[in-house]
């Protein structure tokens, strides 16, 4: 137990976890541990197995084998009411013959909490989640927002260990979305509970999330901060799900000086910089974010600095999707079947932003600025 | 183009003598449970003396009270088997679920001669339960709890299952999270199937006939009686009587379920 101080302690930890349906693996060995006041979000596509995880955790379904350990003591055998978390469902579940109290205090009355005290820590909760006003309230007279507050607060009541959410913004319009999105931040930072949140959302994990989870097929993928995932995925899956539209699937041919020469499967070669994570050959692609390629028109070149880990791709602009903030450009690079995708923002690539259809360019980007994939 | 304008009128027509023959000797007993005719069959004048003959006759209130008796007990515990009984066969997957789910109905689509008489031989030869309230009870719990379990079924088949795993996350046991939850949600059903059984057994007269056993008359049985004496005007007056109290449970079946169906 000692030199742990840096990090908080571990409230949550998944030990070898297996969940099977009939015909399919939900969970397929997961190890996880979850440490206090962060928020942990399982990332992935619809029936990746991360919802199970998350209904095991709370005790609505039972692992096959493996262990759940909730502020270090084994939950395997207790049954949901027992066990030290909270779920906010997605479809909210409300009960619709209780008032908005009545929803928020359920746990409180189950708990054989006093009255009195019942309404001072519904109270509490509800000016917590800004629904003052609204207590004598039914749900069916509640908009959807206001509903999530509600399913918000009747879990934060009873002050879990962890909390769960389950696609809680999922059933929102985009604009509420945002909203919630920034107020389960404020909230969290205000009652300092752990939150393991479910979605499918990249953008909703990346903003919202202390670490990812990344789950396909029942795997956990990666673990790691918004940034790591995001910047560095490990495998083609990570970097297509979290939005790298350039992956390059291929294999390292030669090697020398700290440079590796890279074939791709349609026989492109790049020179990038050799990893020191990642022996040369496990290495079967590479990806580039759309926002670090710049497009250079063919004829303007040669005026530009570049170094020696550059990649330099001639090619032809194929479609051009003007989105306002940014362009979004297909660039076809000559010889080969390959189609960039590339952002121009307004800021930094300006006049460049406009190029037209049929344009040939150059497209660049920096060797550190590739991000090496091992599966 | 004619023959296309003649065929709603045909069955407009037809709807009409339909409805006639359903309803009229329906409203010539409550119009004649008026009549001062004395063998209540034709109109001679407007009088309640046969509604104060029934108050007075003591035998019509015996039979009243023993079927409103039968009748209460048959709702309430009806009610309870079929709720239980739904909810075993939403919630849980067993071996002959399906067999055990159709062979509920038998009672229902048997013909009542055959369930009379199958309790009768059943009661006096095998357990031995006197024949009077316990037997004529407990027929009509056997034909009544179908209907319950298939009305509450219904609604389950529509609930939203995600209220009870909210419940039992938030530390109710399964038992609170009925009592708190599951239970208030099915109500509506409850009630509604509350309010067509207690008709059911109110009204029965074929199954009752052949468990009640000596003295244990129950008003459908003491309407019969008396009609071997030839129709009386009471007998229109009890008539009268089961219209509007199986109508008035019906009205009400139809403001719950409306109810129901606006809190969710």
């Amino acid at each position: 137990m000692s030199g742990s101080d840096k990090q908080p302690a571990v409230c949550l930890e998944i030990r070898d976890v297996v969940k099977q349906f009939p015909g399919v693996t939900a969970v397929d060995h997961i190890n996880l541990e979850i440490r206090e006041g962060e928020i942990f979000s399982f990332l992935g596509p619809s029936g990746c197995g991360k919802s199970t995880l998350l209904r095991i955790v709370a005790g609505l379904e039972n692992q096959d084998q493996g262990d759940v350990l909730i502020a270090g003591q084994a939950v395997n055998d207790l049954p949901p009411y027992k066990r030290d978390c909270s779920t906010v469902f997605q479809n909210h579940a409300l009960f619709p013959h209780m008032t908005v109290a009545g929803n928020i205090g359920f746990g409180l009355v189950e708990r054989k909490v006093p009255k009195a005290e019942i309404k001072k820590r519904v109270q509490a909760k509800v000016d917590l989640v800004n629904l003052g006003g609204m207590e004598d309230r039914y749900p069916h007279q509640l908009s959807g927002g206001q509903m999530q507050r509600v399913a918000l607060a009747r879990s934060l009541v009873l002050e879990p260990t962890v909390l769960l959410l389950d696609e809680p913004l999922a059933a929102l319009d985009r604009k509420l979305r945002k909203e919630m999105q920034v107020e389960l931040k404020r909230i969290q930072r205000e009652v300092g509970t752990t939150f393991l949140n479910v979605t499918h959302d990249q953008k909703e994990a990346l903003s919202l999330s202390d670490r990812i989870a990344v789950m396909k097929d029942g795997v956990l993928l990666q673990i790691g901060t918004p940034n790591q995932i995001y910047e560095t995925p490990r495998t083609q899956f990570v970097a297509s799900f979290m939005g790298a539209s350039n992956i390059f699937g291929g294999s390292v041919i030669d090697s020398q000086d700290g440079q590796l020469t890279f074939k791709t499967e349609t026989g492109v070669q790049v020179v990038i910089p050799e990893s020191k994570d990642i022996p040369d050959d496990q290495i079967t692609g590479f990806s580039v974010h759309p926002e670090l390629i710049d497009l250079i028109q063919e004829d303007a070149a040669p005026e530009r600095m570049c170094t020696e880990t550059d990649v330099m791709l001639p090619g032809t602009v194929k479609e051009v999707f003007y989105l306002g903030d940014f362009s979004e450009m297909s660039v076809m690079i000559d010889d080969t079947d390959i189609i960039l995708t590339v952002f121009m923002t307004r800021g930094w690539s300006g006049p460049n932003m406009k190029m037209s259809q049929g344009e040939r360019v150059i497209a660049q980007w920096s060797g550190d600025n590739m991000n090496l994939l091992v599966g | 183009m004619k023959k296309k304008k003649i065929a709603p009128k045909i069955l407009w027509v037809l709807s009409v003598l339909t409805l006639i023959f359903l309803w009229a000797p329906v409203i010539l007993i409550m119009v004649y449970s008026f009549s001062n005719n004395k063998y209540g069959s034709s109109w001679e004048g407007f009088t309640t003396k046969w509604y104060v003959k029934l108050i007075t006759n003591d035998q019509v209130r015996d039979a009243l009270i023993r079927s409103l008796i039968i009748a209460g007990i048959t709702v309430v515990v009806s009610t309870l088997i079929g709720t239980i009984t739904a909810y075993g066969l939403y919630k849980f997957n067993f071996k002959g679920k399906q067999f055990l789910r159709t062979s509920i109905l038998l009672p229902i689509v048997f013909p009542s001669v055959v369930t009379g008489s199958a309790l009768l031989v059943f009661f006096t030869r095998l357990v031995h339960i006197p024949l009077g309230y316990p037997s004529i009870i407990i027929a009509h719990i056997v034909f009544c709890s179908p209907l319950a379990v298939f009305i509450i079924l219904g609604r389950m088949q529509r609930f939203d299952w995600s209220w009870e795993e909210a419940a039992l996350d938030l530390g109710a046991t399964p038992f609170r999270t009925f009592i708190r939850v599951t239970g208030p949600q099915l109500l509506p059903a409850i009630m509604a199937s509350a309010m067509l059984i207690f008709p059911w057994s109110f009204d029965d007269f074929v199954i009752t006939y052949f468990v009640a056993g000596v003295g244990s008359t129950t008003l459908p049985i003491y309407v019969f009686s008396q009609l071997r004496f030839g129709a009386t005007p009471v007998i229109n007056t009890i008539g009268t009587l089961f219209v509007t109290i199986t109508m008035l449970g019906l009205v009400l079946v139809h403001f719950i379920q409306k109810t129901g169906k606006s809190s969710t």
